[in-house]
């Protein structure tokens, strides 16, 4: 008997197992066409080992055996060039049938149809038999599933079914909403700037004209203010009452968890507490029906991999239980689930070994791999470090799903691990309602967004606190001791150098770690919709997101873990050992010539103008500069002929490059101080780098 | 006072010969009444590269402006931008082909339906449209490999007809996915 709890988990999951069925049934009909391997293949064993890990969680033990039969029978026929053969495609669409059945007749409350015939049936494919016949008409082998109820519940009056789609609709407008109330406070802004302006110019020369102007453009603001308020009444009013239909407590899915690790414990001989931080919050439910999946494989996964045995752990100095926890936090309109275990961690000599073996990586490429790309490798399709098939994993099923349904989320996940203590996943997923206060800071030419949580304060440089060393600078801030790092250093936009006296720093603390980050200049804060990034750079672990700011243009937002974890950061900015300037005002030359020059060695930083380049010119000395002629302001030429003139770069290459293929550019590149040309045409790869290498020795000849 | 000319008279002999010319040729019956099928393609240039993409994969082309760039990001991204209300990766496909000069900066992105969302392209022009014969581009897929399959049309010009799904998967390490 299913505890209350569980029963009301119920109805949720059958809706969930429903169109988990019917993915099954669309990718069993075309594996019934075409080879048994590819993404139909992939995905029908990952619908099998959710229905058959979700059934698990919430008890349902005959079914979750009765899906870990179905995989049995279908799971040997991976990587074949035959399709699955009918009859076996026949006995599984029954199964998969009956499987349904027996669910919605549990959830009914009603006598559920027996599952023993259909495991008599996979027994029977397990062992290579088939159903001798086809089917007669109308009748299939195996056990018939009982019709589904066609009566649907009357309405109840005092409530009306809506669809999902509808209310989702309408967060999507309440999210519209609030970007347009962010951008009134925006515009009154801008107004309250040109009133400034206005009343500057009223100073000077006291006009009617610019009297009256200011009148009504005082009037347009406090009017502008009134809208802003109650717009932002509105959002909030609606934010509340669809939270309220839309979200359910993590509890509902967190509290079954706690069965599933006992119960896997009971049965690995391992000993576990699950402590949970955040039970309380109440999250979106699509959102919270989408992570059910996920969390499940988590939690199963750290158990069966990752917490060792009683024994095991004692010999280790760790307590004979094993620590699991999952902590659930909203920071805005952000979303983080950790999964984190004190087990083992992850054993990167096996994970390599696997990835050999299945062909998932060569030796070279897995030489090259740093830990945190060879972590990745768990999320490979069909791979798994364990060699025993279990109940509970080692058929190379699970942490794919997760990755694919947390993307389905616009989300991703990341893996930290240390062996001997443990293993930590981290979730970041966006919530429909809210918005995030943001720190607005400038890095060059970039305008960057951190979140403001992670802000402890802000302070200036000065010399006399600063304790420079070879490898480190650090500030005395309350009197202890804090490491700093360039902004642009950490984002691989320049060479790091320690702070000028002003430049401001700012103190980041997060998750117990501090750090003095110094940007060129801090622009004020915001609130702002943090959206997740589009899928070609979500997985970029510098970015939390990005916001849209009041015209429209797109701000990027720092993730607060990864600046203050130098780990995490890695190799950002290093690379070879020569470094070039590239300097266009064009974004795909940029992207080109970075490229190219990467491939060949370089280390490549970029400026969009002649003056950014000579600021830059200022703090780091180059091996090359790769200039383009054709831009704005300051031309390629003017540039080249201004470093010629400055004693710490008059010796550096210079390779112009033009649009235009003529003799009196190339002339006057080589009168300005440039040691080659090139078109844009000729900017093929090969030739770019050898002519890089030729400016280079061209001049080095000359010195 | 004089009869205005007849349209005749008021043409220049050669203009007059080459229009009759003109209209022989469009009188003159078709070489087959059966027409061709044909996959009608946006074409474009990428340095000395003559590209394609099918046109039903094309959503719009917009300048190429108001984009962010994505610092640590690979080379091959531009930035991202908004696009009707939903945020785009705009791509270098110069970069994303391995490397190839280009003539004009490009000042266009092109909007396109990757297979798994919307993704943008940088371009050096809006693109025209161009017809080309099925069976070329059957027979050219059969023999792909890389980034696209490579087609001579019968004026003997070649073009690289695109397939996004195998471009992006060649830059991000994937295996090709099936067709």
């Amino acid at each position: 008997m299913l505890d209350s709890m569980l029963e009301q988990l119920l109805p949720g999951f059958l809706e969930e197992a429903q169109e988990i069925c019917q993915g099954l049934t669309r990718d069993l009909m075309e594996l019934e066409k075409g080879p048994a391997q590819g993404p139909h293949f992939d995905d029908f064993a990952r619908g099998l080992h959710t229905l058959k890990g979700s059934a698990a969680t919430l008890a349902l033990d005959g079914l979750a055996d009765f899906a870990h039969r179905m995989e049995d029978a279908v799971l040997p026929l991976r990587g074949s060039e035959k399709p699955v053969p009918s009859p076996l495609a026949d006995a599984l669409l029954r199964s998969i049938d009956l499987w349904m059945a027996h669910l919605r007749a549990r959830v009914a409350g009603l006598e559920p149809p027996a599952l023993l015939p259909g495991l008599a049936l996979l027994a029977s494919l397990q062992g290579g038999a088939l159903p001798a016949t086809e089917p007669a008409k109308g009748k299939a082998p195996g056990p018939a599933p009982p019709e589904p109820e066609a009566e649907a519940q009357p309405a109840d009056e005092d409530s009306w079914r809506v669809s999902t789609r509808q209310v989702i609709g309408l967060l999507h407008e309440v999210e519209r909403l609030r970007e347009v109330r962010l951008r009134i406070d925006e515009r009154r802004r801008d107004l309250a700037r040109a009133l400034t302006a206005l009343e500057a110019l009223g100073k000077t020369r006291l006009l009617a004209e610019t009297a009256e102007a200011r009148a009504v453009l005082l009037g347009l603001g406090r009017a502008l203010k009134a809208d802003a308020e109650e717009t932002a009444d509105v959002i909030a009013s609606m934010e509340e009452q669809l939270r309220a239909i839309s979200s359910v407590p993590v509890r509902t899915v967190l509290d079954p968890l706690r069965r599933a690790v006992r119960d896997l414990c009971r049965s690995s001989g391992k000993r576990a507490a699950l402590n949970v931080v955040g039970a309380e919050v109440s999250l979106d439910r699509r959102v919270l029906e989408q992570l059910r999946g996920p969390l499940v494989h988590l939690v199963r996964n750290a158990v069966d991999h990752g917490l060792e045995l009683p024994e095991v752990r004692e010999a280790a100095g760790k307590h004979r239980e094993g620590a699991l926890t999952i902590r659930i936090e909203q920071q805005g309109n952000m979303l983080f689930v950790e999964v984190s275990d004190d087990g083992a961690g992850i054993d990167l000599r096996r994970l390599a070994e696997v990835a050999l073996e299945r062909a998932v990586a060569t030796e070279g490429e897995l030489a090259a791999m740093g830990p945190a790309q060879l972590h990745q490798l768990i999320f490979r399709p069909g791979f798994s470090t364990r060699s025993e098939v279990s109940e509970v994993s080692g058929r190379g099923v699970g942490l794919d799903v997760v990755r694919n349904q947390v993307q389905a989320l616009r989300g991703h996940v990341e893996v930290q691990s240390v062996p001997g203590q443990g293993t930590r996943f981290l979730l970041t997923l966006p919530a429909e309602l809210g918005s995030s206060p943001v720190l607005v800071v400038r890095c060059g030419e970039h305008q960057l967004g951190l979140p403001m949580m992670a802000v402890e304060s802000s302070r200036l440089a000065r010399p006399a606190d600063l304790r420079i060393g070879r490898a480190l600078v650090q500030v005395v801030h309350r009197e202890q001791l804090v490491a700093v790092q360039d902004l642009g250093a950490v984002m691989g936009l320049r060479q790091a150098e320690p702070p000028w006296d002003g430049q401001p720093l700012l103190i980041l603390n997060w998750q117990g770690r501090r750090l003095a980050l110094a940007v060129d200049e801090v622009l004020g804060d915001r609130d702002l919709v943090i959206r997740p990034l589009p899928r070609e750079v979500r997985d970029q672990p510098a970015w939390q997101g990005a916001a849209t700011l009041a015209r429209g243009e797109l701000m990027l937002i720092l993730r607060p873990d990864w600046l203050v974890n130098p780990e995490r950061r890695g190799a950002a900015g290093v690379g070879g050992s020569r470094r070039a300037l590239v300097v266009d005002d064009s974004l795909t030359a940029r992207a080109s010539h970075r490229t190219t020059l990467e491939a060949g060695g370089y280390v490549v930083h970029t400026a969009s103008s002649g003056a950014q380049a000579l600021e830059q010119l200022r703090h780091t000395t180059y091996d090359v500069m790769v200039c383009d002629i054709g831009m704005e302001e300051m031309d390629g030429f003017k540039l080249a002929a201004t470093v010629r003139q400055q004693a710490a770069s008059d010796a550096m290459p210079i390779l112009l490059v033009s649009a235009r293929a003529s003799d009196a550019d190339r002339q006057r590149g080589a009168a300005a101080g440039g040691d080659g040309f090139l078109t844009k045409t000729e900017c093929v790869s090969g030739r770019l780098l050898s002519e890089v290498s030729a400016v280079i020795s061209r001049r080095k000849e000359r010195a | 006072m004089s009869p205005p000319p007849t349209a005749d008279e008021a043409l220049p002999a050669e203009i007059a010969a080459l229009l009759e010319r003109r209209a022989e040729r469009v009188r003159a019956r078709p070489a087959s009444t059966v027409e061709d099928p044909v996959l009608w393609v946006a074409e474009f240039p990428v340095g000395e590269l003559t590209c394609a993409l099918p046109l039903q994969a094309l959503r719009a082309a917009v300048p190429l402006k108001s984009v962010t760039p994505v610092p640590l990001s690979p080379p091959h991204v531009i930035g991202i931008l908004r696009y009707q209300g939903q945020i785009l990766t705009a791509l270098s496909l110069a970069s994303l082909l391995g490397g190839l000069g280009w003539r004009e900066d490009p000042a266009v992105l092109l909007v396109v339906d990757s297979g798994f969302g919307l993704l943008a392209l940088d371009c050096e022009r809006i693109p025209k449209p161009l017809a080309l014969p099925l069976s070329l581009v059957e027979a050219a897929r059969g023999n792909a490999v890389g980034a696209g399959a490579e087609i001579t049309l019968p004026d003997l010009r070649q073009v690289l007809l695109l397939d996004l799904r195998r471009l992006m998967d060649r830059r991000t390490g994937k295996e090709p996915r099936d067709a």
